[in-house]
């Protein structure tokens, strides 16, 4: 079974991720903000990132150039899952290593269809 | 002659009360946070009880895929808290901004009673209304 690491400050996020993905029989594992989701993907190795943007302590794309810092995650899929949609933003989450970059509020047959494309 | 039935407050006429009127407007994205985390809460816990219930009984194919299609589009539309959140917290910061700067330039407002309008919704809470008989 695949593992996914879902990060976001919002519950709600975390659920609605959550329900979607384990629904198509991931495991998920969730944090609340970069920082917690450095630390628990140090603890533990997962088969793809799925992140928030904008979050406390530590944002997404951060959380994304520290990940790609560690080597066992130098060639794992980071989706950033956020609200932003601007060109400048995208092009800093993919100059930061990110994989793909999702505008909320997500599809839940789309975010499948890209975590299968992405995932190995 | 057409009359306005909401009594709206009254535009401020110096910037001091529009310093005021900044205030009033970010306790009153405030609320709104209150209310729409408040209504979140419950639809996901509705939600959640929706499916659970659904899981545990027996459909035909066509009716399996309409559920999950119309789950889909719940699950799609109950994002709106975090994003709802997200623009009032701008937009709170964007006034508490303004407010500084009016007040930086123009002094402090001329207090309690200037803005002593109607608030057209006072309910911090998602639970059904009261319901009164006359």
């Amino acid at each position: 079974m695949h593992s996914i690491l879902a990060v976001d400050d919002s519950a709600s996020m975390r659920q609605m991720v959550a329900f979607t993905l384990k629904g198509a029989g991931y495991n998920v594992i969730e944090a609340a903000d970069g920082q917690e989701a450095l630390d628990k993907a140090r603890g533990e190795t997962v088969d793809l990132v799925l992140t928030d943007q904008n979050m406390p302590r530590m944002d997404g794309i951060t959380l994304v150039q520290n990940l790609r810092g560690l080597a066992t995650y130098a060639a794992t899929p980071i989706l950033i899952l956020t609200t932003e949609s601007s060109d400048e933003m995208k092009a800093k989450g993919r100059a930061a290593g990110a994989t793909g970059w999702l505008v909320k509020p997500f599809d839940p047959g789309k975010l499948l269809d890209v975590v299968r494309k992405v995932i190995r | 002659m057409t009359q306005n039935p909401t009594r709206e407050p009254p535009l401020p006429d110096n910037g001091r009360d529009a310093a005021q009127e900044c205030a009033a407007i970010e306790a009153d994205l405030e609320r709104l946070k209150t209310i729409v985390n408040d209504a979140a809460g419950r639809l996901l816990g509705s939600f959640n009880e929706f499916v659970e219930l659904e899981q545990q009984t027996q459909r035909n194919s066509e009716e399996r895929l309409r559920i999950e299609s119309a789950i889909g589009t719940a699950v799609t539309a109950l994002q709106f808290q975090d994003m709802a959140t997200q623009l009032t917290g701008h937009a709170q910061r964007r006034l508490a901004a303004l407010e500084s700067c009016l007040r930086s330039l123009y002094g402090d407002g001329v207090g309690a009673g200037y803005f002593e309008h109607s608030q057209p919704v006072r309910q911090s809470e998602m639970s059904a209304g009261s319901i009164d008989l006359f």
